[in-house]
């Protein structure tokens, strides 16, 4: 493990953060607006070094690669932010899925009408799984949503009106947006909406970090009965937290329900929690930068290398393992480093 | 005498066998600097524990202003008034110390999350309003100028200092501060005292474990003793000083003996 | 409704009892160690699941038991069962002292934080399915039958067949001996010791490391042993056989208050027999919907288990 010693040393996220800083207000907003830009420019770049022999290059964008940032995003704010881990956000994913798809084929609701309520649906599923479940310690809420998130599963798989195992088919695509169409030849406009979902995401993030709640969950996540003592409501955080986390994995279980138009229970694993939660830590847990690394390499890779698709949990389960016990903190370290040099030191 | 803040009432806890108070009674009044002292595990910071609600009480009952405290939640016991700091430091240590202290002030806002996420006006004031305070409380105990550094990277004399910041951030009419002076040299103790003295100069009451004697006998108004969970002096320090029964439990030498 | 319930009672109870009896043994497994760590040891499924391979192993191609037909002659059939209940508690430890050396001494030494742990645990939890999974290509692996599930007697419909109380007896004896173990020996006395206080313990001149190594050892080895009966009843095994069972002896012990080595004993056997006959009456498609349910109400509203102690402590 020599060579991540080398990172040690080289906290690129504070690096960025530091130059970030001393950046005008317009040179901000340039930096901005291209990374932005850059990306919405992806599905242009599929030839040669970023081309996936393994499968199409467009379709990879929206998923895993999108989707799993989307993800890694929502799971960040229970597992990275507020320090709960919960090993059943796949459950939240299929109760998006599973309204775009009952919606979809039952009613004439399209997906951004289907949106709203599958991020509700997903959000109140958080809610009340989390009401119990949020008053265990550490490992107790680990098990308890992992035999969530299987419930889940088992139930949609004994249910004969939403398919049983054979799920439900022709789920409709989304309808266009202008001259932009969906369709899964060409999966940009799909790209360009994940894309936008991210954007959100991070706002939503990087504004709740600065204010009463981001407090809460960092003051949760570093000592809990404390926060209790210095009167944080830590259920009703731990809740909001919990929620937030549903609601981003339902918005994505929603798109991904109108994209893949077929869904089934079996695409609903405990494997999926388990894939996005390695995005979280291999990237960094609590710094969005980070888990957007992360979730875009382990999204990428298997991908790229058939010996590493074939092998996708083995190398997962791997990199949850080497991370955890030689560079915890993951490659993209939360904050290290201090805001303003101290003015003066009297001591 | 002023008005009684906080009221101890027949306060017993057991744990399993083991009896860690047994009937203590005491009385704080507003405005006041109370020293709680005694032998290791006579029980003090067991009080602190049944006061701020981490365990309940076997028998017996904590007043504030009257009312009981059986049954309130820990954060809303926070939010009436008592606040306090920890023997082994608990700071957030991935926090800056200004965001310790804004912590603090947090319990008393009203906005919440979606007016935070969605900017509204309130939220805005509330969050400018806390950030203010928070400058001015780490000013007040005078570390200001750490403000923005992160907790765990500050010195130890900060870090308890500290402490006593994000307590006072919670706006308490009553403060309790666990051996605040543990590991001060003789400079930093002076300093402390004169922090406390003005803490309790600005309007709050204080309640104070501690072992140094002369940081005590200095600034308290009035001491209680505790000794194996029960209460055996409550008196001017000066009083206190030269009781008997607390200089034996003190020493451990039975009263005949000497 | 409950009429496969009434009609059958007795047989249920019993195999309730036999399948009480599994997660008696894999319960301890997790019990044992949450003692002396304060951690889920969440590769305790997976521990099970090499021991449902190397006794597949050991009896098939070790000593060639292809045939499956009949039962052995009695000779090998002493040894094939004697060498496979061996070998699985063999390397069931084996592979437990593995997961404790990989996920969590590292992270112990530096004193990380739980979460830490807790995502290295899966991790190698994730890792040791996926091996199998890999090597087995998804697929299931038969255990040619080693001896015919002759009935022996019957009690009020309930038929005593021989792998039933082969189960039974043998768990049966391994828990007191286990019990036994940890209540008398030295060993014992060191695991109990630092399951009380840790930093105790260390003051005490306990060689905490070798504890440790020592808990996952022994409770490798009841999952182990738990993995030969449920071999030797069920005859085939899968990569992922230890997740619904896993799940389950948690379950069970956290019902008997985790830690607490005689709650699991409790635990594992109400929890066999309520699994049983709730997939009577609500079909055996629920049975782990059944097991979770029970799973969280026992945590919300007996977090300490209905034996155990504390599970949610506070400190501050």
């Amino acid at each position: 493990m020599k060579f991540l010693s080398v990172f040690k040393d080289l906290n690129l996220r504070d690096k960025g953060a530091e130059f970030w800083e001393n950046s005008s207000p317009t040179k901000r907003k340039v930096i901005a607006t291209s990374l932005v830009g850059l990306a919405a420019l992806l599905p242009f770049m599929g030839v040669g070094i970023l081309d996936t022999p393994v499968s199409d290059y467009g379709a990879v964008l929206v998923y895993p690669v999108g989707m799993f940032i989307l993800m890694a995003l929502g799971l960040n704010i229970v597992v990275g932010k507020s320090g709960l881990l919960d090993l059943g956000y796949v459950a939240f994913f299929a109760i998006g899925a599973y309204t775009m798809a009952i919606l979809g084929t039952h009613t004439s609701l399209n997906t951004w009408e289907i949106m709203p309520i599958g991020i509700a649906l997903a959000m109140l599923a958080g809610f009340i799984l989390g009401l119990p479940a949020l008053r265990l310690r550490g490992d107790y809420l680990a098990i308890v949503t992992l035999g969530f998130g299987e419930i889940v599963r088992i139930s949609a798989l004994n249910t004969k009106a939403i398919g049983g195992p054979n799920g439900i088919a022709n789920i409709p695509v989304p309808p266009s947006i202008g001259p932009i169409k969906f369709n899964l030849n060409d999966q940009k406009a799909y790209f360009w909406v994940v894309l936008i979902m991210i954007l959100l995401t991070i706002w939503m993030i990087r504004r709740l970090s600065v204010r009463r709640a981001g407090r809460a969950w960092e003051a949760i996540r570093q000592d809990e009965d404390v926060a209790e003592l210095m009167g944080v409501n830590t259920l009703r955080y731990k809740l909001w937290s919990f929620s937030l986390g549903a609601a981003i994995g339902g918005a994505a279980g929603v798109l991904y329900g109108s994209k893949t138009l077929f869904i089934a229970p079996e695409m609903f694993t405990l494997n999926v929690s388990i894939l996005i939660l390695a995005c979280v830590v291999f990237g960094g847990m609590g710094n969005i930068w980070g888990v957007m690394v992360g979730a875009a390499i382990l999204a990428y890779l298997p991908e790229r290398i058939r010996f590493i698709s074939d092998a996708r949990l083995f190398v997962f389960g791997l990199a949850l393992v080497i991370t955890m016990n030689f560079r915890p903190d993951g490659i993209l370290p939360r904050k290290k480093r201090e805001k303003v040099i101290v003015k003066k030191v009297s001591n | 005498m002023s008005k009684v803040l906080l009221e101890l009432k027949d306060l017993t806890i057991k744990f399993g066998g083991v009896t860690a108070l047994n009937g203590v009674n005491l009385k704080i009044h507003e405005g006041e600097i109370l020293a709680l002292i005694g032998p290791n595990g006579a029980g003090k910071t067991t009080v602190f524990n049944v006061v701020t609600g981490v365990y309940q009480p076997t028998s017996g009952e904590v007043l504030l202003h009257g009312k009981s405290l059986k049954g309130v939640k820990r954060f809303n016991i926070t939010k009436m008034g008592i606040a306090r700091t920890f023997q082994n430091i608990r700071l957030f240590g991935d926090m800056t110390a200004l965001e310790n202290v804004i912590t603090g002030t947090d319990v008393h806002k009203k906005s919440g999350l979606l007016g935070g996420l969605f900017g509204l006006p309130r939220a805005r004031r509330e969050e400018q309003a806390g950030r203010d305070k928070a400058h001015q409380i780490l000013e007040f105990i005078g570390i200001d100028e750490y403000s923005d550094r992160l907790a765990r990277n500050l010195p130890y004399g900060v870090q308890r200092r500290l402490e006593i910041a994000r307590a006072l951030g919670t706006e308490p009419k009553l403060i309790m501060l666990d051996e605040p002076a543990a590991g001060f040299n003789p400079a930093e103790k002076v300093e402390l005292a004169k922090t406390i003295k003005k803490i309790r100069d600005a309007g709050y009451t204080v309640l104070l474990i501690e072992h140094d004697m002369s940081l005590i006998m200095g600034i308290s108004d009035r001491v209680a003793v505790l000794d194996f969970g029960q209460k055996i002096a409550d008196d001017l320090p000066t009083v206190v000083q030269n009781d008997q029964r607390v200089i034996e439990a003190y020493l451990g030498v039975p009263s005949d003996a000497s | 409704m409950f009429d496969t319930l009434i009609d059958q009672f007795w047989s249920l109870t019993l195999s309730g009892i036999a399948l009480g009896f599994i997660y008696v043994l894999v319960s301890l497994g997790y019990t044992m160690v949450y003692g002396v760590l304060r951690m889920i040891n969440f590769a305790n499924s997976e521990i099970f699941m090499f021991g449902t391979f190397a006794t597949i192993i050991i009896s098939r191609d070790f000593l060639g038991n292809v045939d499956g037909s009949k039962t052995l002659p009695l000779p090998k059939l002493l040894l094939t069962i004697s060498l496979c209940l061996i070998g699985s508690m063999i390397v069931s430890g084996l592979v437990a002292v593995f997961v404790e050396l990989v996920a969590y001494r590292r992270l112990r030494a530096r004193g990380t934080n739980k979460l830490a742990t807790l995502i290295s645990a899966i991790g190698i939890s994730i890792v040791l399915s996926e091996f199998m999974r890999m090597i087995t290509h998804s697929r299931p692996t038969l255990n040619p039958r080693i001896l015919e599930k002759k009935s022996l007697f019957e009690i009020a419909g309930a038929n005593f067949r021989i792998d039933t109380v082969l189960t039974i007896v043998f768990a049966a004896v391994l828990f007191f001996v286990l019990d036994r173990f940890v209540k008398f020996s030295r060993l014992g006395r060191a695991i109990r010791a630092v399951s009380m206080n840790e930093d105790a313990s260390k003051l005490m001149g306990i060689d905490l490391n070798r504890v440790i190594s020592a808990t996952f050892l022994i409770g490798g080895m009841m999952s182990g042993a738990a993995a030969f009966f449920y071999t030797l009843t069920y005859e085939n095994t899968k990569f992922n056989v230890g997740f619904t069972l896993g799940l389950a002896a948690f379950t069970a012990a956290v019902i008997g208050g985790i830690g607490n080595i005689r709650g699991a004993f409790f635990g594992g056997l109400s929890l066999g027999l309520v699994e049983v006959y709730a997939s009577a009456v609500l079909g055996t498609q629920w049975k782990s919907v059944t097991v979770f349910v029970i799973l969280v109400l026992v945590l919300v509203v007996k977090p300490s288990g209905i034996f155990g102690e504390a599970v949610q402590q506070t400190r501050a």
